[in-house]
């Protein structure tokens, strides 16, 4: 038995699909009769995963029973420092009250970041009551992460934590660098749509995670493609032909936006590989969506091809 | 003057919008200026901005009427600006190098929405017909409406004034300056972040509170500007799949702190209509996709429509272009096939 769920994180650039596919990731593994937390950074949280998640118990009862979501505010979470040293309720409402405290917490620098992966950690490692604190409380731990710039300023921020490495928060310092050092505990699941800006940004964002963290995909999620990504060379040639002979003009419009789109895409796939050193999943852009969670189980579909315990 | 605000969560493309309109504006005569708080800096390949210039007159070819103008946000630089301009001359320098200054540019909630207040209030009096804003990704689109007041009210705040007055008397013997209560969170909070820290934050913060209430006084004046519909209109931006639940949400979210929504756009909207005749295998295949796609987009829209009912706010569909969104070209398509210049 593992000593603690597997962080599972989605990252990448925003509005490229973290918190859908890490959802449709989520329900996939609880359908399973895996225990689920999701871990959401989204900063508008009911926006985006109450509503994703609406009806989740009509149509998938397992997974409702097994999928949890938590959204972890950095303030909320400093508050629990605060009551965890002040156990008399009346002191700790007084100080997370002041505007002296706010005030002082808010700038310390890293304390959030620091503190939020600190709970992170806390999470994964957490034991389950009823199994006799042998077994974790979950069987993974997903985590849709910042978009990339806010992810890695977290790493960053987490990393430069020294400050708190000498004073009242040491211990915790220390277990942080002990989970996040070792390897097996967490795996990179980037997330990206064939975009040219997307493309950028998650190319920039994985050599930091290199460069700095010494941290690898396990895989990259390319999101929302077109169903020419993986067609065979000589079937991308004929629609190469085809576009070709198509003029301008409206009736052929759909025709040269599909395959003009969908030619620059199985392009672009297939230089992403090589060029982040790690294997690609492809998520066709959905067709249909009746329900959020029937969009979301839609979605969860090609990621049964992720290697196990993802 | 005019301003228009883009609102959305992120990668729905704010940032294109926004320049397309405020091109869309020159085109149209108006003196324009698009001004970009996204730390990713988007708008700099789109405007072929170059790496240093935080500002810069765009070269239209052909030229438009009157002048398009790209701005970007640098929440230090403004930082640095507005200490400079605030600052008595001896706190500057001391305020500018201190270890906590390093970090309140990122670290202090609502300091990027506040940067963009301040540079907006530095825009708008060098005399633009309309100033397009394009707010930060997500997590701070709504705080960049809330967080300005909250801020400017940091210098009301007696705590800072008490330790602006009486830190450094206070530091030697606290007990004397600070009442009971104040104290106690004082020693608490040392408790968790150490006394080293706490010393230096508050140190800093007694040099910072005279250019926070500098800086508080223009604060409200660019804010009141924004509350008033006759200068700003709001625009939520989302795209197909997401905008009726993005519509109800920043509908809410402005309605409740009493800001109109002029727009809802929707971006990447797929519209063209297939032709009947199709190839087999993947062509086959790929118009199939293309069709049930817009048709699941256009049942969205139509429920967007049903939803806006009779309000004032209108929908502007922005279809999507066949080529990726980069440069000035893209921008001019995007302004011809949308009507993004403001009706007013």
């Amino acid at each position: 038995m593992d000593e603690q769920a597997r962080v599972v994180v989605f990252c990448g650039k925003g509005g490229v699909g973290k918190t859908t596919l890490c959802l449709a990731d989520g329900v996939r593994n609880a359908s399973a009769g895996r225990r689920v937390l999701v871990v959401t950074s989204h900063p508008l949280k009911e926006l985006a995963v109450t509503i994703s998640l609406q009806g989740l118990e009509a149509e998938f009862p397992t997974a409702a029973q097994n999928l949890f979501v938590v959204h972890l505010d950095a303030k909320d979470l400093l508050a629990e420092v605060v009551r965890a040293n002040f156990p008399i309720a009346m002191l700790a409402g007084a100080i997370l009250d002041s505007s002296l405290y706010r005030n002082l917490i808010e700038v310390a620098p890293g304390l959030k970041e620091f503190y939020f992966l600190v709970r992170l950690q806390q999470l994964a490692e957490r034991r389950a009551r009823e199994s006799g604190a042998s077994a974790p409380e979950f069987d993974l731990l997903l985590w849709d992460a910042p978009a990339s710039g806010h992810f890695l300023g977290t790493l960053r921020a987490a990393r430069n934590f020294e400050t708190y490495l000498q004073g009242p928060l040491a211990a915790a310092g220390a277990e942080l660098a002990r989970f996040f050092s070792k390897t097996g505990n967490v795996a990179l699941l980037p997330v990206t749509t064939l975009e040219e800006m997307a493309l950028t940004e998650t190319t920039e964002m994985c050599n930091a995670l290199r460069d700095e963290f010494g941290l690898a995909p396990a895989r990259v999620l390319m999101n929302m493609v077109s169903p020419a990504v993986g067609a065979k060379a000589e079937e991308l040639e004929r629609l190469r032909q085809r576009v070709k002979e198509t003029g301008p003009g409206e009736s052929g419009a759909a025709l040269r936006f599909a395959a003009g789109r969908g030619l620059l895409e199985a392009e672009r796939a297939q230089t992403l590989a090589p060029a982040l050193g790690a294997a690609t999943l492809a998520v066709e852009r959905a067709r249909h969506w009746s329900s959020a969670v029937g969009l979301l189980a839609k979605l969860g579909e090609p990621l049964e091809a992720l290697p196990q315990g993802l | 003057m005019k301003i228009v605000v883009y609102l959305g969560t992120g990668g729905v493309g704010k940032t294109s919008l926004a320049a397309a309109t405020a091109l869309a504006e020159a085109r149209q005569g108006r003196r324009s200026l698009v001004l970009t708080t996204d730390p990713a800096r988007r708008l700099r390949t789109a405007l072929g901005l170059s790496a240093d210039a935080l500002e810069q007159l765009v070269p239209l070819d052909p030229p438009a009427p009157a002048e398009l103008w790209g701005a970007m946000l640098d929440v230090r630089s403004t930082l640095d600006d507005a200490v400079r301009m605030y600052g008595k001359p001896n706190v500057v320098d001391r305020v500018l190098a201190h270890p906590i200054y390093a970090t309140i540019a990122s670290s202090l909630a609502g300091m990027s929405e506040l940067m963009a207040v301040e540079r907006l209030d530095q825009l708008i009096r060098r005399g633009f017909d309309n100033i397009v804003v394009d707010t930060a990704p997500s997590r701070h689109a709504l705080e960049f409406l809330d967080k300005p007041l909250f801020f400017a009210g940091l210098s009301d705040s007696s705590w800072v004034k008490l330790i602006g007055r009486t830190y450094r008397f206070a530091a030697a013997s606290p007990l004397g300056f600070f009442s009971r209560g104040t104290f106690e969170v004082y020693s608490k909070v040392e408790g968790i972040l150490g006394a080293r820290l706490v010393s230096q934050i508050l140190e800093f913060y007694s040099l910072f509170v005279s250019i926070a209430e500098g800086y508080s006084h223009r604060a409200r004046h660019t804010v009141a500007l924004l509350k008033d519909p006759a200068v700003t209109e709001f625009r939520i931006v989302s795209t197909p799949q997401k905008v009726v639940a993005d519509a109800a949400y920043f509908l809410d979210q402005l309605g409740s702190r009493g800001f109109p929504v002029e727009a809802v756009c929707v971006n990447r909207l797929w519209t063209a209509a297939a032709a009947a005749e199709r190839g087999p295998g993947l062509e086959g295949e790929l118009l199939d996709w293309y069709e049930a796609v817009r048709d699941s987009q256009q049942r969205e829209l139509d429920q967007l429509k049903l939803n806006l009912g009779t309000a004032a706010t209108k929908i502007i569909p922005v279809p999507e272009l066949e080529t990726d969104v980069g440069g000035l070209d893209s921008l001019e398509r995007i302004a011809a096939s949308a009507s993004l210049a403001s009706a007013k």
